[in-house]
């Protein structure tokens, strides 16, 4: 899909050419994901804009083995679903999980929620009820410290969906 | 819909020190939905829905969250901390009108 780029995308990639080339992957500057506002997290988008306007097209490695995705195989109603994610990594201060996206494919609003984790957590776990509308691949996006990112998905059946009109 | 704001936060009756521990909260908020009219537009109002969770054990963060709408009504959160001394666990909820919420928990070793 064509799209003009936006202001945030430029500014985006030209604060992650300053911080510089981490291991072959450009690290997103701290400043940068502190000043996005709640509100910018939820547009009306498909998950593809949506997971190009977060993360800028940065490589994402397979985290199948490494994310614990726990979600229902089958949601009988889409309002509250339990999502759960569980990333078998170390949370000491020089490496840690630093955010974790919970992204529901076919929402109107696909980037659900963003969970940035501190050393203190411990362990790398959250856990949220989310809405779907329909049924749907619901990924799990983790951003560890050194700007790594890996993800996985599960699909969600959902008979009732919870995003309304 | 005077609950709006209350909170329940569960943490393990039974800790040891150095346990790393999940904490389960729960707000009273009613997340509003996207509306859209009869032609299939979008409402434009200020909904009314959380937007951020933020969590501090011994006052230091723990887990910060940012929500969207696709977050279900009286939203449900856990997360792991771990468990270093006796001391409160706090969760403060910011929705869109201004609102905020604040609920603890103590973290006490048996």
């Amino acid at each position: 899909m064509a799209e003009p780029i936006t202001r945030r995308a430029a500014l985006g990639t030209l604060g992650a050419i300053g911080v510089g080339v981490a291991a072959g992957t450009l690290a997103r500057p701290a400043g940068a994901a502190a000043q996005d506002a709640p509100a910018a997290l939820g547009r009306h988008e498909s998950v593809q804009d949506g997971l190009k306007r977060v993360f800028a097209g940065r490589p994402m490695k397979d985290g199948a083995g490494v994310i614990k995705l726990e979600v229902p195989p089958i949601a009988e109603n889409g309002a509250v679903v339990p999502v759960s994610v569980e990333v078998a990594a170390p949370m000491t201060p020089t490496s840690y999980v630093k955010n974790i996206w919970i992204v529901a494919d076919k929402n109107r609003i696909p980037i659900v929620a963003r969970a940035s984790l501190t050393p203190d957590a411990g362990q790398a776990f959250v856990g949220a009820n989310i809405r779907l509308g329909e049924t749907t691949d619901v990924r799990a996006v983790v951003e560890q410290s050194d700007g790594t990112l890996l993800t996985t998905k599960r699909e969600v059946k959902v008979t009732v969906g919870g995003c309304g009109g | 819909m005077n609950d709006i704001g209350k909170i329940r936060i569960r943490v393990p009756s039974s800790v040891k020190p150095g346990d790393v521990v999940r904490v389960r909260c729960l707000v009273i908020h009613p997340m509003e939905r996207i509306e859209r009219d009869a032609q299939g537009k979008i409402v434009d109002r200020n909904y009314n829905y959380i937007t951020r969770v933020t969590a501090t054990y011994l006052g230091k963060p723990v887990v910060a969250f940012d929500l969207t709408q696709s977050v279900s009504e009286n939203p449900a959160f856990s997360f792991a901390l771990k468990a270093t001394a006796p001391g409160p666990v706090k969760v403060t909820f910011v929705d869109t009108h201004g609102g905020k919420y604040e609920g603890a928990a103590d973290i006490a070793f048996a």
